[in-house]
């Protein structure tokens, strides 16, 4: 049965189709049968179990999101609005790619200084690349629940960029990929990264507004590494209050190759984040960290599923959270290790901090074994301040607002100190200590 | 400096102190001594204000303010200092961070101009130095790790840094070696001034070898059941608390 949202996507499907990338070619059919799989199966709700923390298809029904306009007029870059996550990485030497409702804006980009045997094109340029094709085309097998809704993605995706980086080629500097709403209504965005053997990338990616507010940000990010390939990742998601946001990585590791991604989460009403790693060669190593503040009603659910199928690789995936007032943070994961997977080395560790009484968690690490010579672990805390210690800050002059402070500060920076760039490290850490400023942070929270 | 009067004191809701009279003066150094959970330790966190300690009856007056009054981080600032007798673990915070933190957050609450990192380093440095606190040790997390002995001695230190007017030892020589006795002592004594008062809560009469009291009181169950000189530290060392009713049930 069709619910009535998805009747509104599949509606935005039949007027634009012709004007999306790849209309007429190879794609088009794969959009189709996209839109029909959305069409029966809905968008995914809280029977599911893996959404049963988020019901996306309440979410979008009540929000009611007409498409984002292509936007008109200029765009400010809120590099100098201090506080703000959009104003972060523009002091470190970066190639910068900005979109705008979900639309590369080629005035605000730099798409060309790019070294040799590094081709970073718009989405709809790549589509007749071998390697843009096969990841465009590979299916969630192992999680039917997340093709579900990157099929939306897949059948509306307007825009985004494919990275590829020759063998052997490192990127200079690294990508930062700024996805900016200026007007409200949903966006579908979709990048693909592909590194060739020994390559090296860093991306960066910034989500927030520059004016919008009632808006919806869907997006899927491809990765596929090539032998002895490394990619360091650190994305900010500093969306608006009311903002919903729906991202999805998946990577595929060849043997020896390297990812280390990390995320910062302070924005969007709603969100989703969908990490999805397979590994496809041994000796190959995926790092899925991230760190999150939530305050008012915030919801931010991730949902981070890593697939050992062959022998010798090794995972570590540590989120760890804050909560204030009314907020509520997911952290649904699972370890998947197959029988052929001997010597893995996969952990999944969780940790939140609530501030308030109001504040919940749900943390569900998971565990599937199926080889017997391994080591994993996984687990996950939840916690209130440690009252003895803020007695001793406070008996030695620190008031009670700089020792909360200095104690949430410390939980997060261990999980910050992941993040796989020295300089945005900093700067993260930065926008962590602005965030308890801006803060509600107030006596009547004390737990 | 201190003046404590009548203090009755619940701890869930069991009354641990049971009417304390105490005056310690400008410049003094009085020694606590007294059988194990007879409620020393009690006294020491309702002078710095825990949290659940209950002042059913009685008052504390410091400097002619009303201590009861006051938060805990107020009390740090206007100069009580308590040495843990359990100092706590801080992971994530390092011990120069903290020791930064406090020292400017009391100087600000005072009104005093806050140091800069390099004035700050040196006067760490400085005072570190003598108590054999090392630069790795700073580094470190506050007391994470730290040995029994290493957590007195940063008690010391952030003693010796906050340069507070009144200064409550807890079991400061427990957990400590000879030497390191030693040096704390000297690291105490440095401290002793005409203004600076000191209540030092010890179960050794060695400790008081080093630091002088002028006055030691005997507190069994709640009360304080004598007090007298320095001597009577050592007439306990001899006799234990029997005299004055450890071993009844209480
Ligand atoms: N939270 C609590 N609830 C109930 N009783 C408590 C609590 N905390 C302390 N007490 C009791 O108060 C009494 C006094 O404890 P306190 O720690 O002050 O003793 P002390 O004199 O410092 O002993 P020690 O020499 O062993 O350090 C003890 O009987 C202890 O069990
Ligand atoms: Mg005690």
């Amino acid at each position: 049965m069709t619910d009535a949202i998805a009747q509104s996507f599949i509606d935005t499907f039949e007027r634009e189709r012709d004007a999306l990338p790849g209309a007429g070619g190879w794609l088009a059919a794969r959009r189709e049968a996209a839109i029909r799989e959305l069409a029966d199966a809905g968008l995914p709700h809280r029977r599911l179990e893996d959404w049963k923390y988020t019901d996306l298809r309440d979410v979008l029904e009540k929000a009611a999101f007409a498409p984002a306009p292509a936007h008109q007029g200029a765009v400010l870059l809120p590099e100098g609005d201090a506080g703000s996550g959009a104003a972060l990485f523009h002091a470190i030497d970066r190639h910068k790619i900005v979109f705008v409702n979900g639309r590369l804006n080629h005035a605000l980009s730099d798409m060309d200084g790019l070294p040799e045997g590094v081709a970073l094109r718009p989405l709809a340029e790549a589509l007749e690349q071998d390697w843009a094709k096969a990841a465009i085309e590979r299916r969630f097998d192992t999680n039917p629940q997340a093709q579900s809704i990157s099929g939306l993605n897949l059948a509306l995706m307007a825009d985004g960029v494919a990275l590829h980086v020759a063998e052997g080629v490192a990127l200079d500097k690294p990508l930062h990929l700024i996805f900016l709403a200026a007007d409200d209504g949903a966006s579908h965005a979709r990048n693909l990264v592909r590194l060739e053997k020994n390559a090296q990338a860093t991306v960066f990616e910034t989500h927030a507004s520059a004016g919008a507010a009632h808006y919806f940000a869907d997006q899927v990010t491809e990765v596929s590494l090539g032998i002895g390939a490394t990619l360091n990742h650190i994305k900010l998601q500093d969306e608006a209050a009311k903002a919903v946001h729906l991202s999805t990585m998946r990577a595929a590791l060849s043997e020896k190759a390297k990812l280390d991604s990390f995320t910062l989460i302070l924005g969007a009403g709603v969100s989703r984040g969908q990490t999805f790693v397979e590994f496809e060669g041994g000796e190959a190593e995926a790092h899925v960290n991230g760190a999150y503040a939530l305050r008012g009603e915030q919801h931010a659910d991730q949902f981070c599923v890593v697939d050992h199928a062959v022998p010798e690789s090794n995972s570590h995936t540590h989120f760890k959270g804050v909560l204030d007032d009314r907020s509520q943070g997911i952290f649904q994961g699972k370890v998947i290790v197959r029988p052929d997977a001997q010597k893995t080395d996969g952990r999944q560790m969780t940790n939140a901090l609530l501030l308030s009484r109001d504040a919940s968690v749900n943390a569900k690490p998971e565990l599937e074994i199926y080889a017997d010579d391994v080591q994993c672990a996984h687990g996950s805390t939840i916690g209130e301040l440690d009252k003895d210690a803020l007695f001793y800050l406070r008996s030695r002059g620190i008031d009670e607002m700089t020792a909360r402070q200095l104690l949430i500060s410390a939980f997060l920076d261990e999980a910050l100190d992941y993040a796989p760039h020295e300089e945005a490290r900093a700067e993260l850490k930065a926008l962590v200590a602005g965030w308890f400023e801006a803060g509600s942070l107030s006596a009547e929270d004390i737990v | 400096m201190l003046e404590i009067k009548n203090l009755h004191v619940e701890v869930g809701g069991n009354e641990i102190l049971k009417g304390i009279d105490l005056e310690v003066g400008a410049g003094e150094v009085h020694a606590i001594m007294g059988p194990n959970g007879s409620g020393k330790s009690t006294l020491s966190y309702v002078l710095s204000g825990r949290e659940g300690y209950e002042v059913t009856q009685g008052s504390i007056a410091y400097k002619g303010q009303d201590v009861l009054e006051m938060s805990v981080d107020e009390r740090a600032a206007a100069g009580i200092f308590l040495a843990f007798q359990y100092p706590i673990e801080i992971p994530g915070v390092t011990t120069m961070t903290f020791l930064k933190t406090a020292l400017n957050a009391q100087r600000k609450a005072r009104g005093e101009e806050e140091l800069d990192a390099v004035k700050f380093l040196k006067l760490v440095r400085e005072k570190a130095k003598p108590l054999n606190v090392t630069d790795e040790m700073l580094k470190r997390p506050l007391n994470v790790g730290f040995s029994g002995g290493e957590k007195k001695r940063a008690e010391i230190l952030q003693m010796a840094i906050l340069e507070p007017w009144f200064a409550i030892l807890d079991e400061t020589d427990s957990g400590l070696d000879i030497d390191a006795l030693k040096t704390v002592s000297e690291g105490v004594n440095a401290l002793r001034s005409p203004e600076r008062s000191m209540l030092v809560i010890t179960h050794y009469q060695r400790l008081l070898d080093y630091i002088v009291p002028d006055k030691v009181h005997v507190l069994s169950k709640g009360r304080i059941v004598k007090t007298g000189g320095k001597e009577l530290a050592l007439e306990l060392e001899k006799s234990g608390y029997a005299e004055y009713g450890a071993d009844e049930a209480a």
